[in-house]
C-alpha cells in the first residue's frame, strides 16, 4: 500500500492553473526527489500534500485515509524552506525547538513527560546534535539549523518526511554531508522522505525515485532514467511533453 | 513606608496593577515575537472608541470597551490569517479610524474632561471594586488558557505553517491571543493609559530578549522586569503625584536602556 496516494490532482488559482491532472504513488522507505523548474508547483504540490491549501480536484490518500479524513497529521513531518534564515533574535533553544515538535500531539495542559522527554532525546540523537540542545538557535550555523528542524519534525516519529528545498542557503560540502544524513535517515529508520530540491546531480545515485514537476507530471522514475532521457532538459525547457523508452514507462 | 496600603484605592491599584503586569508580560512576549507589536497600541486606541460609546451612550465604561477592543480583535486576525492583508497596514488602518470614531464621540458627548484625561494617561485613583475583581479573575482565566496552550501556542508563534501541517489550529489560537490582549489591554487603560499600555506590553520581552536567553527564561525575567515596572511606577506615582501609566512606563524604558549597555 502507498503511504502517499495522488490521482488526478489540479489545483488552479482563478484561471492559472499550478497544478495539473498529477497522478503519482510513493511507497514505504522511498527516498523521493521531487524537482522541476522555479514556479513549476513544486512547493504547491507540497502544500496540498500537507493540507496547508486544499485541491480544487483529484483524489489524495495519505497513510490510507482520505486526506479530509486523515488526522493523525504528526505522521507527516515536515521541515519547510530557509531554516537558515530563520528569525536569530527569536529566544529558543535547541532542546525547546525540538520539544515543539510534539505540541500537535499534547492535549491541553500537559507538561512534557518522560518518555516525551526521551522522545526528545532520542530526536536530538538521529540529527547527531545532542551536544546542541542547550544553546540556542541564534548561535548555531545554518546547517545545524537545518538539523534542528529535522529533528523537531523526526520527535513525533513520522512515517514520512518532507522537506522544501532543504539545502538553500548551504554550501556545497555542507550539501553533501546534509544529504549523506538524509540518506541515512531514509535507510536506518525506513523513514520515507520526501524533498524539493534543484541538485539533482548531488543526490543523484542516492534517490529511489523522483517526480518531476513543470505544472503537470513530466516524469516519475529513477534518477539515472530521468538525466539518460529527454526529459531533463525538457522539463527545464519550454515543452514539457515526455517521449523515450526509459520515460514513458513510468510517467503517468 | 506601609502607609500607603492604608488607602483603599492604593490596595485595588496594586493588586490590579500585580495582575496586569503578569500577564501583560507574558501576552506581550507572544505578540513581539509574532513581530506583532503594533497590536496592543491598536487595541488600545480600539477600546478608547469604546470609552466613547460609552460616554454618548451613558453605559458602562468598563464593558463596552472590552467588547469593541475584542470584537475588532478578531476582525484584524480575520483580516490577516484567512483574508492574507499586510498586518501592519491592517493595525494601522484600525488604530486611526477607532481614532478619530473616538475622537467624534467624545466630541458630541462633550466628554473632553478629567476622566477622559485619566483614560488616557492612566490613574491610580480609578480603579473601582468591580473592575478590580473583573481584572483579576480575567488574569487567572487568562493565564489558565495561556499555560494549557503554552507549547501550541509557541509553535504557532515561530512557524505558523509548520504548526498547522502538524495539525495544530492556527487560526483558533491567533485569536485566542488576540482576544485576550483585546481584554487585557481594555482593563489594563484605567491604570497604565490608553496611550502607554502598548509600551507595558512590549518593554518587558524586548528588555528580556537583549539577555539571550531560552524562551522560558526570557518569559520569566519579562514577567518580573514588568511586575517591578508597576510596582516601583504606583510607588512614584502615589508619593510624587504622578500619572500612574507614565510613571510605570518609564520604569520599564529605565530597564530597558540600562539592559541594553549592559548587553551592548
Amino acid at each position: 500500500m502507498p503511504v502517499i496516494s495522488v490521482q488526478d490532482l489540479n489545483y488552479q488559482v482563478g484561471e492559472q492553473k499550478i497544478l495539473s491532472d498529477i497522478s503519482f504513488d510513493i511507497t514505504q522507505g522511498e527516498y523521493v526527489a521531487l524537482v522541476g523548474p522555479n514556479g513549476g508547483g513544486k512547493t504547491t504540490l507540497i502544500k496540498v500534500l500537507l493540507g496547508l491549501i486544499t485541491q480544487n480536484s483529484g483524489k489524495i490518500q495519505i497513510l490510507g485515509s482520505e486526506k479530509k479524513r486523515f488526522k493523525k497529521c504528526y505522521k507527516i513531518g515536515y521541515v519547510p524552506q530557509n531554516v537558515s534564515l530563520f528569525d536569530s533574535n527569536f529566544p529558543l533553544s535547541v532542546y525547546e525547538t525540538v520539544a515543539l515538535g510534539l505540541a500537535s500531539r499534547k492535549p491541553w495542559f500537559s507538561f512534557l513527560s518522560p518518555k516525551d522527554k526521551e522522545m526528545i532525546d532520542i530526536a536530538l540523537q538521529k540529527a547527531s546534535i545532542t551536544h546542541l540542545k542547550e544553546k540556542n538557535l541564534s548561535q548555531l550555523s545554518g546547517g545545524q539549523r537545518q538539523r534542528v528542524m529535522i529533528a523537531r519534525a523526526l520527535v513525533s516519529r513520522p512515517e514520512v518526511l518532507i522537506l522544501d528545498e532543504p539545502s538553500t542557503g548551504v554550501d556545497i560540502v555542507s550539501q553533501q554531508k546534509f544529504y549523506q544524513f538524509l540518506k541515512s535517515l531514509n535507510i536506518d529508520y525506513k523513514l520515507t522522505i520526501i524533498f524539493i530540491t534543484h541538485d539533482l546531480g548531488v543526490i543523484a545515485d542516492d534517490v529511489t525515485y523522483v517526480l518531476s514537476i513543470n505544472q503537470k507530471l513530466v516524469f516519475s522514475g529513477t534518477a539515472q532514467e530521468m538525466l539518460s532521457c529527454e526529459s531533463a532538459t525538457e522539463l527545464y525547457g519550454i515543452k514539457s511533453h515526455v517521449v523515450g523508452h526509459h520515460c514513458s514507462s513510468h510517467a503517468s | 513606608m506601609f502607609e500607603i496600603f492604608e488607602y483603599e484605592f492604593m490596595q485595588r491599584a496594586f493588586i490590579v496593577g500585580i495582575s496586569l503586569s503578569i500577564l501583560t508580560a507574558i501576552l506581550g512576549s507572544f505578540i513581539v515575537l509574532k513581530r506583532y507589536a503594533m497590536l496592543p497600541d491598536a487595541l488600545s486606541h480600539i477600546a478608547l472608541l469604546g470609552v466613547g460609546i460609552g460616554l454618548v451612550t451613558h453605559t458602562s465604561p468598563i464593558y463596552i470597551p472590552i467588547i469593541v477592543a475584542a470584537v475588532a480583535g478578531v476582525a484584524i486576525e480575520y483580516l490577516r490569517y484567512k483574508k492574507q492583508l499586510y498586518s501592519d497596514a491592517i493595525l494601522s488602518i484600525f488604530l486611526s479610524g477607532a481614532l478619530a470614531l473616538a475622537i467624534i464621540l467624545i466630541n458630541l458627548s462633550d466628554g473632553f474632561n478629567a476622566s477622559l484625561f485619566a483614560y488616557l494617561f492612566g490613574s491610580i485613583t480609578a480603579v473601582s471594586n468591580e473592575e478590580m475583581m473583573l481584572t483579576v479573575g480575567f488574569t487567572i482565566f487568562g493565564l489558565l488558557l495561556l499555560l494549557g496552550s503554552y507549547r501550541k501556542l509557541l509553535f504557532v508563534t515561530l512557524d505558523e505553517e509548520t504548526a498547522k501541517a502538524s495539525g495544530i489550529a492556527v487560526f483558533g489560537l491567533n485569536i485566542m491571543l488576540v482576544v485576550l490582549s483585546a481584554v487585557t489591554v481594555a482593563l489594563a487603560m484605567r491604570i497604565v493609559g490608553i496611550l502607554l499600555i502598548g509600551a507595558l506590553m512590549v518593554l518587558p520581552i524586548s528588555t528580556a530578549l537583549l539577555y539571550k536567553e531560552n524562551f522560558l527564561k526570557s518569559l520569566v525575567m519579562a514577567t518580573l522586569f514588568s511586575l517591578v515596572s508597576v510596582i516601583m511606577g504606583l510607588l512614584i506615582s502615589f508619593y510624587l503625584g504622578l500619572s500612574s501609566g507614565a510613571a510605570i512606563v518609564l520604569v520599564a524604558l529605565l530597564f530597558f536602556i540600562t539592559s541594553l549597555f549592559l548587553n551592548w
